[in-house]
């Protein structure tokens, strides 16, 4: 009984993280059409950026804030430098190209913090562990569980009753329309880009007390939220939500019951949704 | 069903949900007839050949060629069975020379098309084939270009040929000469019109442009609202009050 | 009948073979061995590029097929077969039948769900070589003692422990896949692909079941893949689970890209450049990646054709020879989801 707990909140806590950054994604892919292989290295370069900015402040709540904010900075330069030239391409070069960007990101993270790992402490008032069920459980994990839904909820609102949440809205259901009705289509492009390189740089952010810093952390999340979105249904909000937390609870419980095979259990998901439900749970709309 | 009847369709419907877009449709096509189905935009011309050539399988009804039940086959086996169709918006191998497009057909009717040995090119089964259809269509001085370097009108008979080339059995056009300038409508009229003269295919085409329908046809369909509302000679359909109501009232003079 | 087909100059590939023959005779020891390396990755390289170039198909996952191809060969010199030509086959039916399993499931897909599903397979495999220890022997990976040595008509006994003859090895067995599948790309079946690649819908309506059509070439492609995979493990002796990792995946299609995917040799000329640019760059930083990344970047931007299909094509438009050079592969497909 205990265990089922336990394993349901680590679920949950990881499920939350990996919600943050599939809506990125998926934003960015239901509006763009282009599916973001740096999107991961954004979470990580979020967690380092805060952690430097966390040592500058010496606050983990500044390192929050300015941390996802810098990583931003880099997010708009890719996209309008890079990103742009590839939209009307093959969707082999749009993959290249942002891979190319995962290559320079995580080695120049290496190259700026080295390769080994590095520990952000949670804030103290988060720092403490509290008893569930009879267990010693890390109070920043019930924390992570209770912002992804606020985060998620905002941005919900965020897309359905205001002007520019509508406005991305319908850019992502028909580009030509948008610009027939004045919308300034490439400022969206970058807007939204902005929009999901802060999701991946604040999950990535929120990931760092829980787990250490190494540059490859983006390589193993980028592959997660592929899942996540694909399962969800590429471009679908509910469905990013309800894929992360699937996957979350998964894994987490697949180290109970599929032993040395739980690595397996993502992929077999992935394969699973795209042969039942080629268009995942959920249809598209953000 | 009659004895000579090619394309034979029963009570055929297709709905999307709960909307209707064609609805009991019967009908029956003779061999080598020149027959054409008209109707307003958003009559179900294209969901009724789309229906019909295995792009989909119909909600409702049957669907007989020669004889066969071909009902929500998918389109290619419908097509190796001898029914080929046209797309109204060009529907061709762009990147792929005019002789390669004519010749992907022939390879996959001659079973060639696991082949992982020898070149087309020097098949002469299959390049007689398609120059004799490119001779046709007056493509036959371009084979070597790539179609997507091509005006529009000859993009059209690329896939013209890309039609012809099997020598189906029933060809469905579907708006023939959409898009096309006056001149390059009058070249597709009389090349459809050589076309039947000199095979026993038999045609089954859609069109907007009454100047086609009524200078091509001999026998007419007229679908308004998903259903078919009447059939019969040029002159009856002509005569038709229902017809002239429906669809002739904007004053299209033939 | 008039000429209406493109004429192939078979002077460039043939110029290349001899190069290929005689450069090991005059090269050091250690570019030997980097040239062994190029052409098993230019292999999978062209292998993949019959899908993406060819096929219009972005494979993810082709590492899985290199990496069962390896573990064919390593497991069965750790049984004690001594073939060459029985490894060697069983390197390529091996990943052509799980080719066939993953295609069954994949080609039903397009653009990118297709290459999510295979990275996904490509990634199942992988956590299944990482975790079946036993028989795979884990993250280590399955090492290879012994290398399979060749009786000539039972005159001379060829083996391949010196670097020089472990690459005529590779280079026989590179060179007469390179011809098969020219062979293939030339061939009947070779123009239904490319028909597939410019609007599967009308092969469809010219007859073809593109769905057999498409698991055919993720079949064949998986199997040469996978004869890369056991070139690769007798030249590194190890199988290991990198292989049908995603980021080992995305080799060929780096080097598809950089060297072109609308010229045949293209991959081969990208896998070349590949390896030499590393080891220019390592010998300044250990972060190759970085520099790497930075050089892609220009690649995918302004060489639409790759660097050997662009070179390939002013080469052309200089000589004057009224080729038409083919069309660039960097446009944009119809996006059409779904299912076939």
């Amino acid at each position: 009984m205990e265990i089922l707990l336990l394993n349901i909140l680590n679920g949950l806590s990881w499920g939350m993280l990996l919600f943050l950054i599939a809506i990125g994604l998926t934003t960015v892919f239901g509006v763009m059409g282009v599916l973001n292989f740096a999107h991961g290295s954004l979470f990580m370069l979020g967690a380092y950026l805060c952690m430097q900015a966390m040592q500058y402040f010496d606050s983990f709540w500044f390192g929050l804030l300015v941390g996802p904010l810098c990583a931003v900075v880099i997010g708009v330069l890719v996209e309008k430098y890079l990103l742009k030239k590839v939209y009307n391409r093959d969707v082999s070069y749009q993959l290249l190209l942002t891979f190319a960007v995962l290559l320079i990101l995580d080695d120049g993270v290496r190259m700026i913090w080295g390769s080994g790992y590095h520990i952000v402490e949670p804030p103290a008032i988060l720092g403490g562990i509290i008893s569930v069920a009879g267990q010693d459980y890390p109070v920043y994990r019930f924390f992570l569980i209770v912002i992804g839904p606020i985060i998620g909820g905002l941005l919900w609102s965020f897309f359905h009753f205001t002007k520019w949440g509508k406005i991305i809205r319908a850019a992502s259901f028909d580009d030509i329309m948008a610009e027939g009705v004045g919308i300034n289509v490439p400022l969206i492009y970058t807007a939204v880009f902005a929009l999901g390189t802060w999701l991946a740089a604040l999950g990535g952010a929120l990931s760092a007390p829980q787990q250490s810093l190494i540059p490859s952390m983006g390589e193993k999340i980028i592959i997660e939220s592929f899942i996540v979105v694909v399962v969800g249904g590429m471009g679908s909000f509910p469905g990013a939500f309800v894929g992360a937390l699937v996957l979350g609870l998964l894994e987490s419980f697949g180290t109970v019951f599929a032993g040395r095979m739980q690595m397996a259990i993502p992929y077999i998901l992935l394969a699973a949704i795209l042969l039942i439900r080629p268009n995942g749970l959920f249809r598209k709309g953000v | 069903m009659s004895a000579d009847s090619v394309l034979h369709i029963e009570n055929l419907g297709h709905s999307y949900g709960k909307f209707k877009v064609i609805e009991d449709i019967s009908l029956s096509i003779g061999k080598g007839e020149m027959s054409a189905l008209i109707g307003p935009n958003g009559a179900g011309k294209t969901t009724f050949y789309n229906a019909i050539s295995g792009k989909f399988k119909p909600s409702k009804g049957k669907v007989f060629l020669n004889g066969e039940d071909i009902t929500g086959l998918p389109s290619h086996r419908i097509v190796n069975k001898g029914m080929c169709r046209s797309f109204q918006i060009t529907n061709i191998f762009a990147e792929l020379t005019v002789a390669e497009n004519v010749f992907s057909p022939l390879v996959i009717q001659q079973n060639k098309h696991f082949r992982l040995h020898g070149n087309v090119f020097k098949d002469r089964q299959i390049t007689e084939k398609a120059m004799h259809t490119l001779e046709q269509v007056g493509l036959s001085d371009r084979a070597d270009q790539a179609v997507s370097t091509l005006a529009y009108g000859d993009k059209r008979l690329v896939e013209m040929a890309l039609v012809l080339v099997r020598g189906p059995t029933v060809v469905l056009l579907d708006e023939p000469t959409a898009g096309m300038n006056p001149e390059e409508t009058e070249n597709m009229i009389s090349l459809i019109r050589k076309l039947a003269k000199n095979s026993k295919t038999t045609f089954f085409i859609t069109e907007h442009d009454m100047k086609v329908v009524f200078s091509l046809a001999e026998k007419i369909y007229v679908l308004h609202q998903g259903l078919l509302l009447a059939q019969g000679k040029p002159q009856d359909i002509r005569a038709n009050e229902q017809v002239q109501e429906a669809y002739l009232g904007r004053k299209t003079h033939a | 009948m008039m000429n209406i087909q493109k004429s192939h100059s078979l002077s460039g590939p043939v110029l290349l073979t001899i190069l290929l023959f005689i450069a090991p005779l005059v090269m050091p020891t250690y570019w030997v061995i980097l040239l062994s390396e190029i052409l098993i990755m230019g292999l999978m390289a062209v292998s993949f590029n019959l899908l993406l170039g060819y096929t219009g198909l972005l494979s993810f996952g082709q590492g899985a097929f290199f990496g069962i191809g390896a573990y064919s060969a390593a497991l069965m010199l750790q049984a004690g077969h001594e073939n060459l030509f029985l490894i060697l086959l069983a390197g390529m039916l091996v990943p052509l039948l799980a080719a066939l399993v993953v295609g069954f499931f994949s080609v039903r897909l397009d653009e990118i769900f297709f290459a999510m599903i295979t990275l996904g397979f490509g990634m199942l495999f992988f956590s299944i070589a990482h975790s079946w220890i036993d028989v795979t022997g884990g993250s280590d990976g399955l090492p290879v003692f012994a290398l399979p040595g060749l009786n000539l008509f039972g005159v001379v006994q060829l083996t391949f422990y010196a670097p020089i003859s472990m690459y005529y090895l590779i280079f026989v067995t590179v060179l007469i896949c390179v011809c098969l599948l020219r062979m293939i790309v030339h061939s009947p079946f070779g123009l239904i692909l490319k028909a597939m690649r410019e609007n599967k819908q009308r092969v469809s309506y010219a007859g073809g079941n593109v769905r057999v059509l498409r698991i055919a070439a993720f079949a064949i492609s998986g199997a040469f893949t996978g004869l890369a995979g056991v070139l690769f493990c007798l030249f590194n002796n190890m199988a290991t689970p990198e292989f049908m990792h995603w980021s080992f995946s995305a080799k060929p299609v780096i080097m598809s890209v950089i060297g072109g995917t609308g010229v045949f040799l293209g991959p081969l000329f990208g896998a070349g450049v590949f390896f030499i640019l590393e080891q220019i760059i390592i010998q300044f930083t250990e972060n190759w990646m970085f520099f790497l990344g930075i050089v892609l970047v220009p690649i995918v931007l302004f060489f639409p054709e790759g660097v050997f299909g662009t070179l390939r094509n002013k080469f052309y438009k200089v000589a004057g020879r009224g080729l038409q050079p083919p069309s660039a592969r960097g446009k944009r497909q119809k996006n059409e989801k779904g299912t076939v």
